[in-house]
């Protein structure tokens, strides 16, 4: 079947030339620069200095390991310290200043509240990244990620997510599960189950199964309770600062809510692409529902993942934290009392970054996916409408280069089905669709945006690939 | 190759279990990766299948786990089993509702084709038990290339079940058997060929209809004239009968079909194929040119197209004598297509005859030595262009054009100086010399995309390159990988339809990268 794009011979370019020209030769002044979002600018020297300052932290603690089971310790400690410059490789702390700045605020609030922490050496830092969630990841380095930051409603919540992490690290939860996995597997009863294991020829898959299993489960076990002590420890602490201690038993709500994938994609895709030279197909969002085409509905072992769960169920947090919550709640406090306004500010900022953030770390299609999210609540904001064209603009430049399978998501039957249709979505275009969407796509918008920049950056390379 | 490295890059992964003392989990226990592969589905790949040791149950049995990954290389289904030790997964099908796997047991000699449903458990086992004959087939499994990088035996016939096509020896005679095996109930049976002057027949699968299996049969009969007859025979699965076998000897020209198409919404079969003056033989003569045949599912023919390389290719193609192309010399037909529209494509290939400077000095350095090395011959045979040919709804070749690459030699030895054009092209096939790939479209080939390798030596480049030919659906887009990188190795393999599998090594790092990519 003839695609519709095949037609796009010279005479048609023509047109879309003295287009493209008319765009960019009157620009309207509908548009007001200064309201479109521009990611806050990275500061490299202050990540290196932080990464430099983390490494020192990280040695100066591996010389002070003990001395039994020394390269069992040092092997663990180096992959927690991997994973620790990975974040800084990956660029993911957010460096703004007065995003850091108020964060410091939020800590300093907790800090002051509860002298026990007045000598603690822990640093909260903002990731860029989109994953809704917060955690410590030793040396003392506290993470708050932006895709969680943004779905809370007030200070307190976020203060309760800060409080839990900071449990984590007084409460040395890292160290100890390391120095429980150690000795666990070093421990006579480990060796002599290994060395029997060792010694027999046949049916060692089901004996290593069944150890590994009870350790695994065991130091999940030791995980959950984890979580339940920083969750009562988060509460102790907030009830001595000026936040609400509700907001714990808030932020553990939206929690529970915040993998519900609320987003129509395939509405979504056909309301935005469903241009009139270029027509939104129902072949694009086709995808198979058998096993093998990335969509199937996988069984679960519900009983296994219940004893692998890392954390308890949030309705379970809920349950233990309320008791606690209830005796301390106080009526009258306020659930912003650091700065409410900054912290509406920073949520709506962050929504943006995330966007960015899943884009520079090439991610294109979770890129893609939180900007399509955005733009339900704003259709018309700048930045996410050039956002869409400056990703299918990528997609089209890395399919030519053949990297595109570096920089985008495949379906899985573990994404959410929302998610997984964008990925399908990718995977159904061609290469001139990439650019021909695009390019109908930010047409529709040259009016309004000609007199933004970075539109009409996308503009024109969209225009130069649908020429192409 | 990709089997092995794929294996290893999976094995890894599944080998992430590790403790860190004294004695830990990775090493007393380790899975062995026995084979991977591709599953298949209407000929195009769906997923894959790795099968691992991964116990020892007693002196006779092992533990398998048989992991299968879907067409996005995600894990969807991890099977456990006990079998004997000498096991091998030799092939795997889909047909939407089912998989299935056609297994070598060596233990008990038996061919097992286990079918599963989609929930893992397992339906049906249909055994047979394996024996000198079929050692053909096991030659075939460890030397045979395919150009898709595809299954060879084992067939989908859509959720009727599956099909294989094995190849038989008996002494010095040649025969085949088809094997159906119902994925719905258990019921399986054997089709083999009664024709008793049968001495020498190589089948092989063409595709399906809703009740046909169609294969093309090569035939030879020594007893008689020692011609080697090409013919089309169509078993119908339902009733177990076969329904037709044609060879067109009465005809005025005689037909090898290569590829069948059915035509959707209709009991019609298109047949494509080379063509042949009567009383040629198909395997030593030159052919006319191409046909395409239009049949109904009883065998009746109901059109007869022909394009004749003297008059139809002549007129896109220089000089084109015996099916000889100038500068590009004989083609070899790797692939038709249809298209919508009633359009249909072949790719064809290059080859010829050339003289082997090293080859002549060697053989002069012999006969001066007075003797005779047959394993070196005087020519040589090398591959050369790609050609594209399109056909309109009538089947009559409308343009051709000329994909240049550079002329590859192929290693066929002695036997470049004596064998027919057409043996020699069967063997390049046989042994993968040819630089033509494979070809991945979606179902209805509106899209489709022919892959072929090629060496460059550019200013910017030198080196192997991958390359695509595009057809969007009215036109052709060049594309090329430069298949040197940073990596240690690269390598394209194929893949879901529209895209292709790059896997990166490197060897420094100790790191092998697997990624989908969709070909421009």
């Amino acid at each position: 079947m003839p695609s519709c794009y095949a037609g796009l011979t010279t005479a048609l370019l023509r047109p879309l030339l003295f287009l493209a020209i008319l765009a960019c030769a009157h620009m309207p002044t509908g548009f007001a620069q200064s309201s479109a979002f521009s990611p806050a600018a990275e500061d490299p020297a202050l990540q290196q200095s932080l990464r430099s300052k983390y490494e020192q932290h990280y040695r100066a603690g591996i010389s002070r390991l003990p001395a039994t089971y020394k390269k069992d310790y040092e092997n663990i400690y180096r992959q927690r310290w991997d994973h620790i410059r990975t974040v800084f490789d990956k660029k993911e702390i957010y460096t703004a200043k007065a995003a850091q700045q108020y964060l410091d605020a939020l800590v300093a609030a907790i800090v002051k509240g509860n002298p026990i922490l007045q000598d603690s050496v822990f640093h909260c830092y903002f990731s860029r990244s989109g994953i809704p969630n917060a955690s410590y990841l030793g040396e003392g380095l506290i993470l708050f990620n932006m895709g969680l930051f943004c779905k809370l409603e007030n200070e307190s919540q976020a203060a309760f997510v800060i409080c839990h992490e900071i449990a984590h690290y007084f409460l040395q939860h890292s160290e100890h599960g390391i120095e429980r996995y150690v000795s666990t597997l070093n421990s006579e009863a480990v060796q002599k189950e290994l060395r029997r294991i060792r010694r027999s020829e046949y049916g060692k898959r089901a004996l290593v199964e069944k150890l590994v299993k009870g350790i695994t489960f065991g130091s999940r076990r030791h995980s959950r309770d984890h979580e339940s002590q920083a969750d009562s420890m988060a509460v102790e602490l907030m009830r001595n600062t000026p936040f609400d201690v509700t907001g714990a038993l808030a932020s553990l709500a939206i929690l529970d809510r915040i993998d519900t994938d609320t987003l129509n994609t395939a509405a979504c895709l056909e309301q935005l692409f469903n241009a009139k030279e270029y027509p939104f197909r129902k072949k694009w969002i086709a995808r198979e529902e058998g096993l093998l085409g990335g969509h199937a509905h996988l069984e679960r072992d519900s009983v296994l993942e219940d004893s692998l769960k890392t954390h308890p169920d949030c309705r379970l947090r809920i349950q233990l934290l309320e008791p606690l919550v209830n005796r301390y709640k106080t009526a009258g406090k306020a659930v912003s009392p650091v700065d409410g306004e900054k912290f509406a500010a920073l949520c709506h900022t962050f929504a943006y970054e995330i966007v960015e953030y899943a884009y520079v770390s090439d991610n294109y299609t979770r890129s893609l996916y939180h900007t399509i999210a955005l733009l339900q609540a704003h259709p018309e904001d700048p930045y996410l409408v050039t956002q869409v064209g400056r990703i299918l603009n990528s997609c089209y430049a890395a399919q030519q280069e053949h990297t595109l399978g570096k920089r985008i998501e495949l379906p899985s039957p573990g994404f959410s089905p929302g998610y997984n249709l964008l990925l399908q979505f990718i995977q159904n275009l061609y290469l001139e669709d990439f650019a021909a969407i695009s390019y109908y796509y930010l047409h529709r918008h040259a009016g309004r945006l000609g007199a933004y920049p970075a539109f009409t950056k996308a503009y024109n390379t969209s225009f130069h690939e649908i020429k192409q | 190759m990709i089997k092995q490295l794929i294996a290893a890059a999976l094995l890894f992964c599944t080998l992430g279990l590790h403790a860190q003392s004294k004695l830990s989990v990775e090493n007393v226990y380790a899975a062995y990766l026995r084979n991977s592969g591709t599953i298949m589905e209407n000929n195009q790949i769906k997923g894959y299948f790795f099968l691992y040791q991964s116990d020892k149950v007693n002196r006779s049995t092992n533990e398998y786990t048989l992991q299968i990954l879907d067409e996005n290389l995600n894990k969807v289904k991890d099977i456990k089993f006990q079998d004997s030790r000498k096991l091998s997964l030799l092939e795997a099908a889909y047909n939407g509702s089912s998989l299935s796997f056609l297994f070598k047991n060596e233990d008990n000699r038996t061919l097992d084709m286990k079918v599963y449903g989609i929930d893992g458990q397992l339906k049906y086992t249909y055994s047979r038990e394996y024996t000198k004959k079929t050692d053909a087939l096991m030659k075939r499994y460890e030397t045979m290339h395919t150009d898709e990088g595809t299954n060879q035996n084992v067939f989908d016939l859509g959720e009727q079940g599956y099909v294989s096509v094995l190849p038989l020896r008996d002494g010095r005679t040649y025969t085949y058997e088809v094997d159906y095996f119902s994925s719905a109930s258990k019921k399986q049976w054997t089709y083999i060929p009664s024709d008793d002057e049968e001495r020498f027949a190589n089948a092989e699968y063409l595709g399906s209809t809703d009740s046909l299996i169609i294969l093309e049969v090569m035939k030879r009969n020594k007893l008689m004239s020692g011609k080697t007859t090409s013919h089309l025979v169509g078993i119908n699965f339902v009733t177990k009968k076969k329904v037709f076998e044609l060879d067109w000897e009465n005809d005025k020209f005689l037909l090898v079909p290569s590829n069948i198409v059915t035509v959707k919404g209709s009991n019609k079969i298109l047949v494509m194929g080379s063509y042949f003056d009567k009383g040629d033989n198909v395997a030593k003569d030159h052919s006319k040119g191409l046909a395409v045949y239009e049949m109904d599912g009883k065998g009746h023919v109901l059109n007869k197209t022909y394009n004749s390389w003297a008059l139809d290719f002549a007129r896109h193609l220089p000089s084109t004598t015996k099916g000889k192309v100038d500068r590009v010399g004989f083609l070899y037909i790797h692939k038709m297509i249809q298209a919508p529209g009633g359009k249909m494509f072949a790719v064809g290939e290059g080859y010829k005859r050339k003289a082997s400077a090293g080859g002549i000095a060697l053989t002069a350095l012999n006969a001066a030595a007075g003797g005779y090395n047959g394993a070196v011959g005087v020519t040589k045979i090398v591959t050369t262009d790609l050609v594209v040919m399109e056909f309109n709804d009538k089947y009559k070749l409308t343009n051709a054009t000329i994909y240049e690459k550079r002329d590859n030699d192929a290693e066929v030895s002695g036997m470049s100086d004596y064998y027919s054009q057409h043996m020699i092209a069967m063997y390049l096939k046989a042994a993968g010399a040819f630089d033509y790939e494979f070809t991945t479209g979606d179902a209805g080939n509106s899209n489709f995309t022919i892959c072929y390798s090629d060496w460059v030596k550019g200013a910017d480049y030198k080196g192997k390159t991958f390359n695509t030919l595009r057809y969007n659906g009215t036109r052709f887009t060049q594309d090329k990988i430069e298949l040197k990188s940073k990596a240690s190795k690269m390598q394209v393999f194929p893949a879901k339809a529209g895209s292709v599998m790059i896997l990166e090594y490197f060897k420094k790092e100790k790191r092998l990268d697997l990624r989908l990519e969709k070909l421009g």
